[in-house]
């Protein structure tokens, strides 16, 4: 497993409240880890970061081994697509447009090529949102809207995708679906990182979980090894408990 | 979305706006007051000759180049703060522009080298406010969509209240220049300024037009862009200068003409295409053709006195602005 993604010591703060404070981990092909933490954790920002959006006040960011200060933005968005957790759409662009635009890392041309709209097809009939191509985004529901953006970040073809509250406005269905098919990208040899805050989702298609409290990384274990310690649990609330499945998978009960 | 995946209005709704722009510049200087002989301007007679030469092109043409530099500007401003009902001046521009012109109007400066005193007042304004609202928006080595209209909304007001100072210590008679001025007018202009007009015009668009994809990306959100390799800070940095330079050209030659900038780029995003590479240049050519309409409309409504183009638009404007409203979705976050 080659290592995609590495990051060394990244600090941020906001207006002099720390977020991030000297986070270390790194990820390679094949994984999809689930990012964890109570609201505000500093989760978002970290995606933000690893995406080029935001730069750390110390620290460094590594894509596939080099330095992310040394990569453009176009480059760095050709190996690593970002979802973000939202979006404006008062803009009338259809559902097949803003799927499009995944494809700007790849071209110059004018309007994209027949490879480009094969990608673009692939990525929305994965997410089962084809047949909403022609309509516009606004006019679409909430979880209509997300499986076009997800489609979006498909379409980028990038090897890391970082997805900021994947499955929220999704149906369980969908969100389901949602997870299978960031599962079937992991083990196509691509890196997934999803916030969520749906542990039973991270449990059952996650291979690592890295939860975040207090600007720092807690925890970081393997799904299969979620069992062996329940600390990681009291971070989000002392109500939870955890089981496990009838198939054996770890299981987070409410009470 | 491929070229192939456009429909057939789509297609060809460039080249249709190409055709009404260009239909506008041939036909529009024949309409006016009093009725042009083109046996007599064929023959080079005055005063048909003269009168179609030398004021209605020439005014029919700016009107066309304003017009177009205004609504692409408006496209551009609506892209970059991801608000439809945005113009171009929303951030301050053309309030820059209008106190340097009302300044050079109050002192009762002519020209300087030839050149009108009232043109260079106006570039003068619109480029002193556009360093203010670029050095005030700068927060951390970053600039946004949000920080611009801030500050472009806050020098907006200040040149207002400097306007209406001037405006009341100008005199009677310079008083009502200052407000003939602000609405916006076209008149006749000499071939040279138009020229020079459109020089800036096409340099400043084309530089906008190939940066359409990235535009379309902005429109949906800065980190959107940015996860897919804009570099934003710099794009909004050239879009703000860009749009400047055709708001303040444009604007020095014609005051500020409004609504021209807010109606053209939103019936094409609604009725043709979001899409900047279609809605640009269909923006562009349809506005100028727009303005160019208003402005030979002004001029047979009333005969023999003439209503400037600015007032036209406003009375198409005001009310298509209070339909746009009634019919807009709020913003939507999801």
């Amino acid at each position: 497993m080659s290592r995609l993604l590495e990051v060394e010591g990244v600090s941020f703060s906001y207006v002099g409240r720390s977020v991030l404070n000297s986070v270390t981990f790194s990820a390679g092909e094949g994984e999809f880890l689930a990012l964890l933490g109570i609201n505000g954790s500093g989760k978002s920002t970290l995606l933000d970061i690893i995406s080029g959006f935001r730069n750390p006040e110390t620290g460094s960011v590594s894509v596939t081994g080099r330095n992310q200060r040394h990569w453009k933005l176009r480059e760095i968005a050709r190996q690593v697509s970002h979802l973000p957790q939202s979006i404006h759409a008062d803009l009338p662009f259809t559902a097949e447009q803003l799927v499009a635009m995944g494809r700007y890392p790849h071209t110059d041309r004018w309007f994209e090529s027949e490879e480009d709209h094969k990608f673009v097809r692939q990525a929305m009939e994965r997410t089962s949102c084809w047949v909403q191509r022609h309509r516009a985004f606004a006019s679409l529901s909430g979880g209509e809207r997300q499986r076009v953006l997800l489609a979006a970040c498909l379409a980028q073809d990038a090897s890391t995708l970082l997805l900021d509250e994947p499955s929220t406005f999704l149906d369980i269905e969908q969100q389901l679906h949602c997870f299978s098919v960031l599962r079937e990208e992991a083990r196509t040899g691509k890196l997934c990182i999803a916030a969520t805050h749906d542990l039973n989702l991270a449990l059952t298609y996650c291979t690592r979980l890295i939860v975040l409290a207090d600007g720092v990384i807690a925890h970081d274990i393997h799904t299969a090894q979620a069992h062996d310690n329940e600390d990681w649990l009291a971070l989000f609330s002392t109500r939870l408990s955890m089981g496990a499945t009838p198939a054996g998978t770890p299981w987070v009960w409410y009470q | 979305m491929s070229a192939q995946g456009f429909s057939f209005g789509t297609r060809y709704s460039v080249t249709l706006s190409v055709l009404i722009f260009l239909g506008a510049a041939f036909l529009l200087p024949w309409v006016g007051a009093g009725p042009i002989s083109l046996v007599r301007v064929l023959r080079h007679e005055s005063p048909d000759y003269d009168i179609l030469l030398q004021l209605r092109i020439s005014r029919t043409l700016l009107a066309l180049v304003a017009g177009g530099a205004l609504s692409l500007a408006g496209t551009l401003l609506q892209a970059m703060l991801r608000d439809a009902l945005a113009t171009p001046y929303t951030l301050g521009i053309s309030a820059g522009a209008s106190l340097g012109a009302v300044a050079v109007i109050a002192a009762g400066w002519e020209a300087f080298l030839g050149v009108p005193m009232i043109w260079i007042g106006a570039l003068a304004g619109a480029f002193g406010v556009l360093i203010l609202v670029i050095g005030g928006s700068f927060r951390r080595r970053q600039i946004s969509a949000f920080s611009l209209l801030l500050t472009g909304i806050a020098i907006n007001s200040v040149c207002a209240a400097f306007i209406i100072i001037l405006s009341s210590f100008a005199g009677m008679s310079r008083s009502f220049s200052i407000a003939r001025w602000l609405i916006g007018s076209i008149d006749a202009t000499s071939y040279r300024s138009l020229g020079a007009l459109t020089a800036v015009v096409l340099i400043t668009s084309t530089l906008i037009l190939f940066q359409a994809r990235s535009w379309n990306l902005l429109a949906v959100g800065e980190r959107w862009a940015a996860s897919r390799g804009v570099h934003v800070g710099r794009l909004l940095t050239q879009g703000y200068v860009l749009g400047s330079i055709l708001v303040a050209g444009a604007i020095a030659l014609t005051g500020p003409i409004g609504f021209v900038g807010l109606i053209v780029p939103h019936l094409v995003r609604s009725r043709i295409s979001p899409d900047h590479r279609i809605l640009m240049p269909c923006a562009f050519f349809l506005g100028g053709s727009l303005l160019a309409f208003c402005d030979a409309l002004g001029r047979i409504v009333m005969p023999p006195a003439e209503l400037p183009a600015g007032a036209v638009l406003a009375l198409i404007g005001g009310p298509y602005l209070v339909w746009v409203i009634r019919q807009r979705i709020p913003v939507e976050e999801i």
